[in-house]
């Protein structure tokens, strides 16, 4: 036999091949195994041939593969390609390896033969694949959260100015006008005088407000957060102050202060009256008109609680969740745009800069409170 | 997108009943080749592949709809009453016996039997009850999966293995058979072995088959007794068979099964 193998040399190629290969029945079961396969397991033939199934190598996961998707397809199509599974060494040991497997008619007997490739580093390779798929599916499902933010505040941006343009034009407009007519002089009634004068004053005072919230919001959002300089003080003395000037503000409503426990502790004096001064004005504006809306400081051992209840309506749920976000409110679109919701957002701002919280609960039987606590030092 | 595009809808047969095949996990209605013939002469046989596998429309899966088998089971139900003529047997192999049951209780009209080929209404243990596995070992099968991207979509095996000595497959060699896209694959196995409806057996009140192989470690004789057990109306059958799919290793034992069955329902 010139240029062929010698005899000796052909009947040791099965087991010198440099892949595993097995011959099992149909129902796994291992008829013939070869040298080199036996080696990488370090298992005997004799402890697998007619010992056990060629899925009784398997993990478990692996055993459920093949039970749901290799036998069938193998049935199916008489033959399958780099399939992966791992293989139980008798040390315990995991070996990844690549099965190509094709049935074969043994004397009319069905015989499935299987080639083993241990594939370690072609595991590695794809699990590496594998995990830079995920890194980057997060990466870019992170730029679309980070492109969605920038269009919200985009969004929110051109809604704002849009409202505080509106906002404004209304008391310059009546500063204008009260302006013009106060410039004609003494041709003007006196009493007529006096009552323009105090319309462009507190015209005035609207549109500074509006602008105040504006810096505010813009310090708390885009800046260092709101700036509070907190100083000793007592506090049922600074509340009852805040709400005697807010109840002029309210006339033919009934504003009420009640003080419990007594003590200094340290707040931005300012700050706590413009808290109160937004969440009076909304219980004056969404609370029932006909019942008191109740501030009540409390001064505890460690902490100060400050408290602005109304009764009437409760808010909706779903309000409550978003009601702390800036938001706009009114629909823009069609010019019925009203105000900028940013009092409760500067509200939570003041209570986060002072260290403490605000909470709100609101039903139909309790009413409505709004509830910022802090620590009292 | 029609139902018939979405799920590869194929009839055959013209019987004045009609029975509807429907796989499980990691296969595609190329299961029921050599069972559904069986039937073909007294049924008009509808077999389908469940959305993304086999050649279904991938873009009809969305991951919310099928992230439990309810979305399976309103396909199922879009199925029936595009395809079948009056109520149906129904036949869902493994995890489809338990969608076949959702659709089932969501119209039960629409059935006259359920045949469950190895089914399982929990795989995992838990307390007395024995589903096969333990939750670490379906971690370990989803793992796996991951890992196994080429084994779903390898459409190579039958050219480079050098099947074609077997001119009868000469067709389906160009399609290859249980193809999945693999992401798919993965949502699919986790939907299917984290699933619990034994809560569910007890509402099933239409006359139900069970056949289960002697020897299944996906589902084991023990769950295949537990159903019995449980639904108020149901049949079990032992056949002997090593491996999850009787329908395709003994066809002719699980047609024989399933036709004494149907005669006690006549």
């Amino acid at each position: 036999m010139s240029g062929g193998l010698s005899e000796a040399w052909s009947a040791e190629i099965f087991d010198v091949l440099p892949c595993g290969v097995i011959v099992t029945d149909v129902k796994g079961t291992i008829l013939r195994v070869n040298k080199t396969f036996c080696a990488w397991v370090g298992l005997d033939a004799s402890e697998l041939v007619g010992q056990k199934k060629l899925q009784e190598l398997f993990t478990m996961g692996g055993r459920i593969f093949h039970q749901t998707h290799w036998a069938p397809a193998l049935q199916m199509q008489g033959s399958l390609a780099e399939v992966k599974f791992d293989v139980r060494r008798k040390d315990g040991a995991i070996l990844p390896m690549m099965l190509n497997a094709v049935r074969k008619s043994d004397g009319g007997i069905a015989v499935d033969v299987i080639t083993l490739t241990v594939a370690e580093e072609r595991n590695k390779y794809e699990r590496e694949l594998v995990a830079a798929k995920r890194r980057a599916d997060e990466l870019v499902e992170k730029e679309r959260a980070a492109q969605l933010e920038l269009e919200d505040r985009a969004l929110f941006a051109e809604q704002m100015i849009a409202i505080v343009s509106h906002d404004l034009r209304n008391p310059l407009s009546a500063i204008l006008m009260g302006a013009t007519i106060l410039e004609r002089g003494d041709e003007v009634p006196a009493a007529k005088r006096q009552r323009l004068t105090k319309t462009v004053m507190s015209s005035a005072r609207n549109a500074q407000r509006l602008i105040e919230d504006l810096l505010d919001f813009t310090m708390a959002r885009v800046g260092r957060g709101l700036s509070v300089s907190r100083k000793l003080s007592d506090v049922h003395v600074l509340v009852a102050r805040t709400v005697e000037s807010l109840a002029l503000a309210f006339p033919g409503r009934v504003l009420e202060h009640v003080s419990v426990g007594e003590g200094e502790s340290l707040a931005d004096d300012d700050r706590v009256a413009q808290l109160l001064g937004n969440l009076v004005s909304n219980a004056m504006a969404y609370g029932d008109p006909t019942r008191p809306v109740t501030v009540t400081s409390a001064i505890s051992e460690n902490s100060v609680r400050l408290a602005v209840h109304n009764w009437g309506e409760p808010i909706p749920l779903e309000t409550q969740t978003t009601m702390f976000h800036p938001m706009v409110r009114g629909d823009v679109a069609n010019g019925s745009a009203r105000s900028v919701g940013l009092g409760l957002f500067i509200v939570r701002a003041i209570a986060t800069a002072h260290g403490g919280d605000i909470q709100v609960v609101s039903t139909a039987e309790a009413g409505t409170s709004f509830t910022f606590t802090s620590a009292r030092v | 997108m029609s139902v018939q595009a979405r799920n590869n809808v194929k009839v055959q047969g013209d019987g004045p009943a009609t029975m509807v095949f429907a796989h499980g996990f990691g296969c595609d209605q190329n299961m029921f080749r050599l069972l559904a013939p069986h039937f073909a002469g007294r049924y008009r046989a509808v077999t389908f592949d469940q959305v993304g596998s086999g050649l279904s429309n991938v873009h009809a899966y969305d991951r919310n709809k099928y992230a439990s088998l309810h979305g399976y089971a309103d396909d199922l139900l879009e199925v029936i009453e595009e395809f079948g003529t009056g109520p149906v047997v129904f036949v869902g192999h493994s995890v489809s016996g338990m969608t076949g049951m959702l659709a089932n209780l969501k119209a039960p009209d629409l059935f006259t039997a359920q045949i469950m080929v190895g089914p399982s209404p929990c795989y995992i243990n838990d307390g007395d009850y024995v589903g096969g596995f333990e939750r670490e070992d379906i971690d370990a099968l989803l793992e796996m999966l991951e890992s196994n991207y080429l084994g779903w979509s390898s459409n190579m095996a039958p050219a480079i293995m050098g099947a074609a000595d077997q001119p009868e497959l000469a067709f389906e060699l160009t399609n290859s058979f249980c193809r999945t896209d693999p992401e798919i694959a993965k949502h699919f196995a986790r939907v299917t072995f984290l699933s619990d409806h034994r809560h569910d057996l007890p509402k099933l009140q239409t006359p139900t088959l069970i056949i289960q192989s002697s020897e299944d470690i996906i589902a084991p004789v023990a769950v295949g007794e537990y159903l019995h057990r449980t639904l108020p109306n149901s049949t079990l059958r032992v056949v002997e068979n090593v491996g999850h799919c009787p329908h395709l290793s003994v066809p002719g034992e699980s047609a024989k099964a399933m036709n004494e069955f149907l005669a006690t329902l006549a």
